[in-house]
């Protein structure tokens, strides 16, 4: 590459990085004699600002919704600076902002529910688009491979079910499910519950019902219903006997 | 002359639109004529669930041809090998007649702009671009076409007219030339010259694709923002540009304040319509 087109990259690049009017200042004093009106070149840093901006909104809605306007316009900001865009698609963006604003919480008087929340909704999307292959068809009972696990100290199945509804979820130690029904294609979630959690280690570690039911006491009829409703739901994936052996 | 498509038996494939999410349910059901269908790359290598059910509904029943806004192919950054390797994949799996990106950068220092960004119009990065150009027709296997991109400002450094850094560049690296006409229509609002006339400058036997599309105007400026209708100026230009290169693969993007499926494919039929009557001279 030609040291002229090194230099407008590199120039493009600083410019790009933090877009504004300082910035923008000190890329047409390294292209001395460049004439282009300062407003056109300046849209490329809000396009490249808006790119990012619009896939945090879209991703994380509740986030937004329980920081408020201003410190969720000064956490972009600041997320933005740390270049997050390393991968081709645009949502991915979005990853690394749970940690971001986890880091960033203390500092800033973040409430400590919304990193767990932002997680979350990360997570809602990361499952939405998973491409861990869905078998069409199981041998045996199996957890879905869509399925993430999140662990966190607020009820926030609960708080994401309600839209948001209260100012801030219920403290309490939660085990967060979610996955994508392999139909539906769209995102599921619950909190963990006994028989659910049961279901998945029958999937896990490939227990038979039988043993299951007599492992536990649990009625087979009532094990049956549960690994059913399970499925149904997508949590697990049936094979064609309905899981029971 | 033998055309740049007819050298890779490449055949017109009529007015196709966008596999946009909005559409993912409805399109593959539409009872309504379409004949070819474009899909963002970008969309498909990373997400799973309803993008791939999509894609293999639509692939099922029209060519799909991906059109890249990720491959970086001006940018100094290498080829992202994954990327590359993914689009190689994705091309083959829809056994795509060809594929496209944009004649811009999108990427600097490993960071995605996700934005099309406009080159110097310069010799040095004509000769940046070809070898580029090259490999990625190597490594993908398909015959690709490079877009001509909207751009607000041009870029420091340039020293040569738009036209000739197009015709450069698909000359010298042997690619096709996806003419976006709204582009070409918005530039010369923007820099002030006569789009007819850009038009004619243009290596019009690799013109293998044609992309239409809505704009938005603001008092100093035209944003190609993808979120309209096609106006009248961009449909005359069209048809002026058919007039010189015979019937070509259409698309109509609609990408922001994206309408109904209907509304999309009504100026699919209006690009249909053209295209038939240029074949029928």
């Amino acid at each position: 590459m030609k040291p002229s087109l090194r230099d407008f990259f590199d120039s493009m690049g600083d410019y790009l990085a933090a877009p504004g009017p300082e910035s923008l200042e000190a890329l047409y004093a390294r292209h001395p004699g460049w004439e282009a009106p300062r407003e056109r070149v300046s849209l490329y840093g809000g396009f490249v600002l808006g790119h990012v901006r619009s896939a945090l909104d879209k991703v994380f809605p509740l986030t937004r919704q329980a920081l408020g306007q201003d410190a969720w316009d000064g956490l972009g900001v600041a997320f933005t600076r740390t270049r997050p865009a390393r991968h081709h698609e645009l949502n991915h963006l979005c990853e690394g902002f749970p940690a971001f604003l986890a880091d960033a919480a203390a500092s800033r008087g973040v409430a400590p529910f919304v990193p767990a929340l932002a997680r979350f909704e990360w997570t809602d999307f990361a499952v939405f688009a998973s491409l861990a292959p869905v078998p069409e068809r199981v041998e045996r009972l199996t957890a879905n491979p869509t399925l993430v696990v999140l662990e966190h100290d607020f009820h926030v199945c609960a708080y994401v079910r309600a839209r948001g509804a209260a100012t801030s979820p219920e403290a309490g130690a939660e085990l967060a499910l979610l996955w994508r029904h392999p139909e539906q294609l769209k995102t599921l979630y619950m909190a963990a519950t006994p028989p659910a959690l049961l279901v998945l280690k029958m999937a896990v570690e490939g227990l038979a019902l039988a043993d299951v039911v007599a492992a536990t006491g649990m009625a087979e009829a009532d094990l049956r219903a549960t690994v059913t409703r399970f499925g149904r739901d997508g949590l697990v994936l049936l094979p064609e006997n309905g899981g029971g052996r | 002359m033998v055309t740049y498509a007819q050298r890779h038996g490449l055949k017109p494939l009529g007015a196709g639109i966008g596999l946009r999410r909005s559409f993912y349910a409805e399109l593959p059901r539409t009872g309504r004529t379409l004949d070819w269908v474009e899909l963002i790359p970008e969309n498909f290598l990373s997400l799973g669930g309803r993008s791939q059910r999509a894609l293999d509904a639509c692939a099922e029943r029209w060519p799909v041809l991906p059109h890249g806004v990720g491959l970086n192919i001006g940018g100094p950054d290498a080829l992202d090998d994954d990327y590359v390797r993914g689009l190689s994949a994705l091309v083959k799996r829809v056994d795509a007649p060809f594929f496209s990106d944009h004649l811009c950068f999108s990427r600097l220092d490993g960071v995605y702009l996700h934005d099309l960004l406009p080159l110097p119009f310069s010799e040095a990065a004509v000769d940046h671009v070809v070898p580029r150009v090259r490999e990625v027709m190597d490594r993908v296997g398909r015959p690709f076409l490079l877009e001509n991109p909207s751009y607000y400002a041009r870029m420091p450094g340039g020293t040569l007219r738009e036209a000739d850094f197009l015709r450069h560049v698909v000359e010298q690296a042997d690619c096709g030339l996806l003419l976006d006409v709204n582009n070409v229509y918005v530039n010369a609002r923007n820099h002030g010259y006569d789009a007819r006339a850009f038009v004619d400058a243009l290596p019009l036997e690799r013109v293998v694709q044609i992309h239409l599309a809505g704009h938005t105007c603001y008092p100093d400026v035209i944003v190609d923002t993808h979120g309209d209708r096609v106006c009248d100026d961009v449909w005359s230009l069209y048809r002026y540009v058919l007039a010189r290169t015979g019937p070509v693969a259409t698309l109509i993007e609609w990408d922001q304040d994206i309408p109904s499926l209907d509304a999309v494919l009504d100026e699919a039929d209006v690009a249909r319509a053209a295209l038939r009557e240029v074949a029928g001279r």
